[in-house]
């Protein structure tokens, strides 16, 4: 522990923040009302079951108290978000070259379409409160495979299967923001794998939040039947403003027997957001769930995708990092219920806190009586660079069984001195040193990501050193 | 009798895990054990539990060290409580030596502040529960000062329908420059009807520190089973051994001979 200290610079937003004028064809007043939900409804062509839904949600919103174990989230005030913003669209679409001007700017810039050119097997872009382009290859489209929004599919031939797993996993008495969802929910893909099917190339959404003052609501909803195979990327991000923007979308996963998902998410949510994501997968016998999962951006996040291992042999992987920089109060980490016999998780994470960010791993492993032969392991490693800013780690364990091995380790400190020294022996400056060392600290996601994937969070993540001082 | 909730920790995790805090019909009132250490003094107090709660405080002047051993004997009936509170100064070290042999409802609360620079605190818990007893625990070593030190090292065994939770923090406050928290925390299951909650929680705002825990919960290790096996222990007598080791390890470290004595003596019987 040396009195040297190292500067590290804050995730670079730039490249993110652009923003074009509000050419939105529609939105609903700020707050929540019954009127509001009713409207947002009547625009969506909702069925009558899922105006039901809504209203209902509604009613649990506003019923139930706002979290006390988390983050501050006093500066969101519900009155002020615009929970329905329609992009200057009338339609998704599947031509790239359909997509109005300014929304196919923003995606360009953000590079969507070079993505789906080289290296993704469909895309889906939402904008606002709406999908505005969805397209999948033809050999993908082929094996049966159905990736779509989920509007559409809900009116189509898979509407009954929507019916039957939308918001099972995360009900909207889940929490206040899950209620929330289920009320104000819009945009958000379907994707259903067939039975044996193996989608060897990734699927991904973006979305982009453009509307100042405004609330996105994706639902994603993952189907993956018996002994099939995907990779599913979710990115997002926004502009900022001097205003609260809220995210609360919900993802829920159903692996099937013997299939696989890889769920991989690169959050960067501009600094005004107030992340407040729901995200759950049900594995059944013999099925795999892997997240990964890089958090970046937001003011405030609460982010912990929960694994239920429902099936015999089940197994989940999590592998995470955060980044916390100024004005960010990260709080992220995973949940976990071993639910049947010789189920098995294994949850690796790393968070970087500078420049007074707060970051919190905060993560359950719950083993029922039912997870005989059940096998879990935690790792949670912390690196704070600067003595302003937070680190926590608050993991639980609740164990119910005694055939079962459960192991957790976690560490926290500064950057090795004997490491930089090492480096600088071997050539390095000082600032490469530390640089490299902290890229190295979040490697345990990039190799985890295509490789694509893995610029774009490394862009993310890079470092200017500036300077070993004092 | 009253309502209240006890061992409500720094942090809490998911509230759905109900882990923060318990709440319990107890005696209204406690008795109080002041510590008062002059300076550079080194002093050792036993406190036998009671059904009446207690209440012990230390305020450590410089350089002394307080060595506090709490003893829940086997077979206990009704509710024990102890809440712990104690401020380290400069170089004063505290020892907490605790031992749940048995009993059925125990709380501890142990609240330690290391204020003074160089100031230390270890805790030693060990227990051996089994029927429906439960041990509710929350453990906290705040780091204040520079270059402070702390130890949390549990370890123990739940048979039959036993419950434990433990929750243990270790928290570095902003100023405590050089200061290195561990804890530690090994449980042996020993039948499919126990429940073993564990929240161990490192809280860190500032930079120059190193901090970590470890915890290992699960059944009797196979190979050590095996071992044991092969030099003739049955599969009972060997368990007994890795249960009594978890017990040794917090005797071993008391530091009146007499009563390690008696205490091994008392829980190989």
């Amino acid at each position: 522990m040396s009195e040297g200290k190292t500067y590290v610079e804050d995730v670079n937003r730039a490249f993110y923040d652009f923003r074009f004028e509000e050419k939105d064809s529609f939105r609903v007043q700020s707050g929540l009302t019954r009127e509001i939900i009713e409207q947002i409804s009547a625009e969506k062509g909702d069925p009558a079951w899922m105006r039901d839904f809504r209203l209902r949600s509604l009613e649990i919103f506003h019923a139930t108290d706002m979290p006390l174990w988390g983050p501050s989230i006093e500066g969101l005030d519900m009155d002020n978000i615009v929970t329905y913003v329609r992009p200057n669209t009338e339609r998704m679409h599947t031509k790239w070259e359909d997509v109005p001007e300014d929304i196919k700017d923003t995606f360009e810039r953000l590079g969507i379409p070079k993505s789906e050119r080289e290296s993704l097997a469909g895309v889906g872009a939402q904008y606002d409160s709406e999908l505005v382009y969805h397209n999948v290859r033809k050999e993908v489209a082929e094996q049966g495979v159905v990736y779509t929004d989920l509007e559409s599919a809900m009116h189509g031939e898979y509407g009954e299967m929507i019916r039957e797993h939308f918001m099972k996993l995360v009900p909207p008495t889940d929490h206040k923001f899950a209620a929330l969802h289920g009320a104000v929910w819009s945009g958000g893909s379907f994707v259903y794998v067939p039975p044996g099917a193996s989608v060897e190339i990734p699927l991904q959404s973006y979305f982009r939040l453009n509307a100042a003052g405004a609330g996105q609501f994706e639902h994603t909803l993952i189907i993956v039947d018996k002994g099939a195979k995907l990779h599913f990327i979710e990115g997002c991000s926004a502009p900022k403003y001097n205003v609260a923007n809220l995210h609360a979308g919900c993802v829920e996963l159903y692996v099937g027997e013997n299939a696989s998902l890889r769920y991989s998410t690169i959050e960067n949510w501009s600094k005004n957001m107030y992340n407040l994501n729901t995200k759950r997968a049900r594995v059944e016998k013999g099925g795999r769930i892997e997240w990964v999962s890089g958090s970046f951006g937001s003011h405030v996040s609460y982010l912990y995708p929960m694994s239920v291992l429902a099936g015999e042999g089940a197994a989940c992987e999590f592998t995470g990092v955060t980044f916390a920089g100024e004005g960010q109060d990260l709080d992220t980490g995973c949940k976990i219920v071993h639910g049947a016999p010789d189920t098995t998780s294994h949850v690796n994470t790393r968070s970087i806190s500078k420049s007074g960010g707060v970051s919190t791993f905060r993560s359950a492993v719950v083993v029922t009586e039912k997870a005989e032969g059940s096998k879990s392991s935690v790792s949670c490693q912390s690196l704070m660079l600067d003595p302003i800013s937070r680190s926590d780690t608050i993991p639980a364990m609740d164990v119910r069984t005694s055939k079962a091995d459960i192991g957790h380790e976690a560490r926290i400190g500064r950057i090795s001195d004997e490491a930089v020294f090492y480096l600088m022996s071997r050539g390095l400056s000082e600032e490469d040193a530390k640089a490299l060392i902290v890229s190295g600290f979040a490697e345990n996601v990039s190799k985890e990501l295509p490789l694509e994937y893995a610029v774009e969070m490394n862009n993310l993540i890079r470092i200017e050193m500036k300077g070993a001082i004092g | 009798m009253k309502e209240m909730i006890v061992n409500r920790p720094i942090a809490e995790t998911f509230g759905w895990l109900h882990m923060g805090g318990t709440r319990i019909m107890a005696p209204e009132g406690e008795r109080a054990i002041a510590c008062a250490l002059a300076e550079g003094e080194t002093r050792t107090v036993v406190v036998e539990d009671t059904e009446e709660a207690a209440l012990v405080t230390a305020d450590l002047p410089q350089g002394a060290c307080l060595h506090l051993i709490g003893i829940r004997r086997a077979g206990a009936a009704g509710m024990a409580r102890t809440d712990i509170r104690v401020r380290c100064g400069e170089g004063a070290e505290f020892h907490w030596y605790r031992l749940i042999l048995g009993g059925q409802e125990s709380y501890d609360n142990c609240s330690v502040t290391l204020e003074g620079t160089a100031s230390s605190f270890t805790a030693d818990i060990g227990y051996r529960l089994g029927g429906q007893e439960k041990y509710d625990i929350n453990c906290e070593a705040i780091h204040t000062g520079r270059s402070t030190e702390s130890r949390i090292t549990a370890s123990g065994v739940l048979s039959e329908s036993a419950r434990k939770l433990m929750r243990g923090t270790i928290d570095f406050r902003s100023g405590c420059a050089g200061s290195v928290g561990q804890e530690t925390e090994d449980v042996l299951l020993m039948d499919e009807t126990v429940r073993n909650q564990s929240v161990p929680v490192i809280l860190c705002a500032e930079e120059d520190v190193a901090g970590d825990h470890g915890a290992t919960i699960g059944r009797p290790d196979e190979k050590s089973l095996y071992y044991m096996g092969s030099r003739g222990l049955d599969t009972e007598t060997a368990c007994a051994m890795l249960a009594q080791a978890k017990l040794d390890a917090v005797i071993g470290r008391i530091p009146d001979p007499a009563l390690r004595d008696a205490l091994r003596e008392e829980t190989t019987r």
